[in-house]
């Protein structure tokens, strides 16, 4: 496996990884809203 | 080590990830859906370029209550879709707008007083969608931008915003 092939899967990981992380910030940001909505409508 | 395990191990990683990623997106969609939008907030998203709203408008075209109906008073660029239902889209012009929606785009339904039901009946042929609070009642008490008349297709090439 060339150093370059090890890199670009490197870079892929990398990207993937701040990716999730990105996505799961805001999946708990809209579950805060989803809930603080429910409490708003009386736990609709 | 040896490279075709290493290999192996990279697309491994890769996966897990890309499934952790794709369930989160997923799952960021089902909540967006359980968040309304407000008249203000739809009024800014609009006004924005950037940001690209399918208006879908599930009201019938005319109607006698106070709110009126989607040819009395709608969001404008709003596209008629009573009820939610392919069936209530007969004569030339509804058909038009109903090949102009996109299932795919985001979207937001707007109902005469934001009914959860009719937003629940549409979010099965919505994949991004989110309700208007308040409907159109919202809108029109929030003394934001009508227009009126029946629903004509855009020019081609006729461009501009909305707003």
């Amino acid at each position: 496996m060339s150093m370059t092939e090890r890199l670009l899967f490197w870079i892929a990981i990398v990207v993937l990884v701040v990716a999730t992380f990105g996505v799961k910030g805001k999946v708990d940001n809209l579950e805060k809203q989803v809930s603080q909505v429910n409490q708003a409508f009386g736990g609709e | 080590m040896n490279p075709k395990i290493e290999r192996s191990v990279y697309i491994g990683i890769i996966v897990v990830l890309s499934v952790i990623l794709f369930g989160l997106g997923k799952k960021e969609l089902e909540l967006k859906k359980q968040i309304p939008v407000t008249a203000e907030e739809l009024y800014k998203k609009l006004s924005n370029p950037k940001i690209k709203v399918q208006i879908i408008d599930v009201r019938e075209l005319t109607s006698s209550d106070e709110v009126g109906g989607y040819e009395d008073s709608r969001i404008p660029g709003a596209l008629p879709f009573p009820n939610c239902d392919e069936t209530n889209m007969n004569t030339e012009n509804l058909k038009d707008a109903l090949k102009r929606i996109n299932p795919y785009m985001y979207t937001v339904i707007v109902s005469t007083d934001g009914n959860p039901d009719i937003f629940k009946k549409c979010t099965t042929k919505f994949n991004n969608a989110q309700n208007l609070t308040g409907g159109m009642k919202a809108w029109q008490e929030a003394g934001l931008p009508d227009e009126s008349g029946e629903y004509t297709p855009p020019k081609a090439g006729g461009g501009g915003g909305c707003l």
